[in-house]
């Protein structure tokens, strides 16, 4: 793992973080998900076009196909949680029960 | 032989003259009627003279002026195609129509659309014009969808009333059916024999040309309202008079039957699908006239007579005999049409009351329409040498002496005497005898529009036939000699009908009137026709299609099978197993703590 990367590497780590330690909303979580993705994808990518890997250069597209299924399952789980209750505070999630 | 395309050119485009002059001050004009009935009458009296050419001259002409548009190795022009059948029936419907728009200027006087109503009566007549002259089937499907489109409009005139509304959209549905008939016979035309000039189909030897035939036929039962797609004809008397008299019983419905006849070289060599006319012809035409026994509305009657003689025009091409049935339709528009306009005279003098079991006693008080309703009457039951006798008298005994159907030709002539029937019951019920309306003083036939009107069709309805087929080109060969017992069979039921009807009449002036038989009931309801398919196929169409397409492949297949049952599922299965209490931070918290530890901790890439 070459030092150049190390950019992107802070990047998911400050995510990953992100997405671990919230306050109250929800919704943190979910961008810090996408921040995740979105580093993933440059990562990928850089490292496919540095190192001519062509036979790879499908993998990022995939790899946001991927991210969008599950961005869409997490919204919907938000606007499910928030359908019940209102907002989509973290506190409200004691009930095991939609 | 110039004069004849010229003069044909400029009766059609004379037609057209008081449509363009919508748009101007003439149509807000009072005497726009007048107008009108101005046009069609000089249009007639313009169109005789290609008519007397083509009687003298015996040669077919074709019009072809504007090249339209050629799709790949099809070319469509502008065509006109004076023929035989065109060039009689162009002065015989213009003459009928003048008549007509004379008469609708007294009866739709009180009208403030009148102007309205005559455009609509002048682009119904262009349309049928069109329709009459065409010489590819382009033309004639333009045509035949204009006459069916004027008819909606004309029907359902009076909108405010539902059942007009009704039974315009019953007849726009029923040609509708006739018109995909028309669209098969012309798809197989063109990917066949490559073209839609009749020119070139008649030329062509094609043996099997069932199809076609079979979707010309559909069109013809859909047009002319033969048994499977008839109910559309008894409603449509929701129109005003004039409407009947000009679509539904001369102009319009024989269209049907004109396809048929312009279509006769083809279907001179195909056994089957004559029979199929024949036999289709003979059960409407008796299933009608049954129909016919039993109603009470006068217009409803002269609509069943209509389908009557329409069923016998079908007979008569069933039996290869295209001739006679286009002098019948000839002869037909002229009695029909004053029937109808006298039962219009009689219905606006008693304050538009159309039972006739509320008329009667009009024999004294509307003199001159009882004789033109009598006269209508006795040409079309085919009294010797009026009008209706040179064409029905024909067709009978062609049919007889033919090597046919012998029970096709057993209901022609069953009907026939229902025929005579029927009109007795309409003379009687509604000239004879006492009045049974509320005195009322509206009694009036004195105006010159509506006895002018009447009295060149009365004309036509006696001399007609005689002018018609003793100058007409003969074409087929009569047959001359028939025993005797043939020879006065036609006029014999047609007297049966007459003596038998009258007797009925008079005896059961007196009598009390007991519950209904069955036969009567099955007579009254039109044959349970319309109830049966109005409601039965409908129902079942829509709840079937209810139940495949919504309830089991929106509901069952895409909600419930995969999706519902599979959430059902997790959430019961998640209630009963999980304990859990939701604490998201914590375990957010420990897998944090617990994957940071252990980065730190165990190095391995050491």
């Amino acid at each position: 793992m070459s030092v150049v990367y190390i950019n992107i590497f802070l990047a998911f780590t400050l995510s990953f973080m992100g997405l671990l330690i919230y306050r109250s909303h929800l919704m943190s979580s979910l961008l810090c998900l996408e921040g995740m993705m979105l580093s993933l994808f440059i990562m990928m990518t850089v490292t496919i076009l540095a190192n001519h890997f062509t036979l790879a250069s499908m993998t990022p597209i995939i790899l946001l196909v991927f991210a969008a299924c599950e961005a869409a399952l997490g919204l919907s789980l938000l606007v499910m949680i928030s359908s019940t209750y209102g907002t989509d505070y973290v506190q409200n999630l004691n009930l095991l029960q939609c | 032989m110039n004069l004849l395309t010229s003069s044909v050119l400029v009766t059609l485009l004379m037609l057209t003259f008081p449509i363009m002059m919508t748009s101007t001050t003439m149509y807000a004009n009072k005497s726009y009627p007048q107008y009108v009935k101005t046009a069609t009458s000089y249009a007639f009296m313009i169109s005789l003279i290609p008519t007397m050419m083509f009687l003298h001259l015996g040669q077919d002409t074709m019009i072809s002026n504007w090249h339209w548009i050629t799709i790949q190795t099809m070319k469509l022009s502008l065509s006109f195609k004076l023929d035989y059948f065109s060039m009689i029936f162009m002065p015989v419907a213009l003459f009928v129509t003048w008549s007509i728009m004379e008469f609708s200027m007294w009866y739709m006087h009180s009208d403030p659309n009148i102007n309205r109503f005559f455009k609509y009566l002048l682009l119904f007549l262009i349309t049928m014009m069109i329709l009459v002259t065409a010489n590819n089937m382009f033309q004639l499907f333009i045509g035949w969808e204009g006459v069916g489109i004027m008819s909606f409009l004309l029907i359902g005139w009076w909108y405010g009333r539902t059942d007009a509304n009704t039974a315009a959209l019953q007849a726009i549905l029923y040609n509708r059916i006739g018109d995909v008939g028309l669209i098969l016979a012309m798809a197989w035309f063109l990917m066949n024999l490559n073209t839609w000039d009749l020119q070139q189909i008649f030329m062509t030897n094609n043996e099997n040309l069932t199809i076609p035939l079979a979707g010309l036929l559909l069109a013809a039962t859909g047009k002319s309202a033969q048994f499977g797609l008839h109910p559309w004809l008894p409603s449509a008397m929701e129109g005003p008079t004039p409407v009947s008299a000009l679509l539904h019983s001369s102009t319009m419905v024989v269209a049907g039957v004109f396809l048929l006849i312009r279509f006769h070289p083809l279907m001179e060599y195909n056994k089957t699908i004559q029979t199929i006319t024949l036999c289709l012809g003979a059960i409407t035409t008796l299933f009608t006239t049954i129909c016919a026994l039993t109603q009470n509305d006068i217009k409803k009657i002269v609509a069943f007579s209509t389908s009557s003689q329409l069923g016998l025009m079908m007979v008569t091409i069933g039996i290869n005999q295209p001739y006679l049935a286009f002098l019948h339709i000839c002869t037909h528009a002229f009695f029909k049409a004053m029937l109808f306009m006298c039962s219009g005279s009689i219905i606006h003098s008693l304050n538009d009351e159309q039972d006739i079991r509320k008329m009667g006693g009009l024999f004294k008080a509307l003199p001159f329409t009882t004789t033109s309703l009598i006269v209508g009457s006795l040409a079309l039951t085919g009294m010797p040498f009026l009008t209706g006798f040179y064409s029905k008298d024909l067709i009978i005994e062609t049919a007889n002496t033919s090597c046919t159907n012998a029970w096709a030709l057993l209901l022609t002539l069953v009907a026939t005497s229902m025929t005579a029937a029927y009109s007795t019951r309409i003379m009687f019920f509604a000239l004879l005898g006492q009045p049974r309306f509320n005195p009322i003083i509206t009694i009036n036939e004195n105006n010159p529009l509506l006895i002018n009107s009447i009295k060149r069709l009365l004309f036509g309805s006696i001399f007609a036939g005689f002018l018609i087929s003793h100058n007409l080109t003969p074409t087929t060969t009569p047959q001359m000699t028939m025993p005797h017992y043939l020879k006065m069979m036609a006029i014999a039921v047609t007297i049966l009908g007459f003596i038998l009807a009258l007797e009925l009449n008079l005896t059961m002036q007196s009598l009390k009137f007991k519950y209904p038989t069955n036969l009567f009931k099955f007579s009254s309801m039109l044959g349970y026709f319309p109830t049966i398919i109005h409601r039965l196929m409908t129902k079942t169409n829509l709840l079937m299609s209810q139940k495949s397409a919504s309830t089991l492949l929106d509901m069952i297949w895409l909600e419930k099978i995969l999706p519902k049952s599979i959430s059902h599922f997790q959430m019961k299965s998640s209630m009963i197993i999980s304990s859990q209490k939701g604490l998201i931070k914590l375990y957010f918290m420990s897998f944090m703590l617990t994957l940071a530890l252990s980065l730190l901790t165990l190095n391995f890439h050491e």
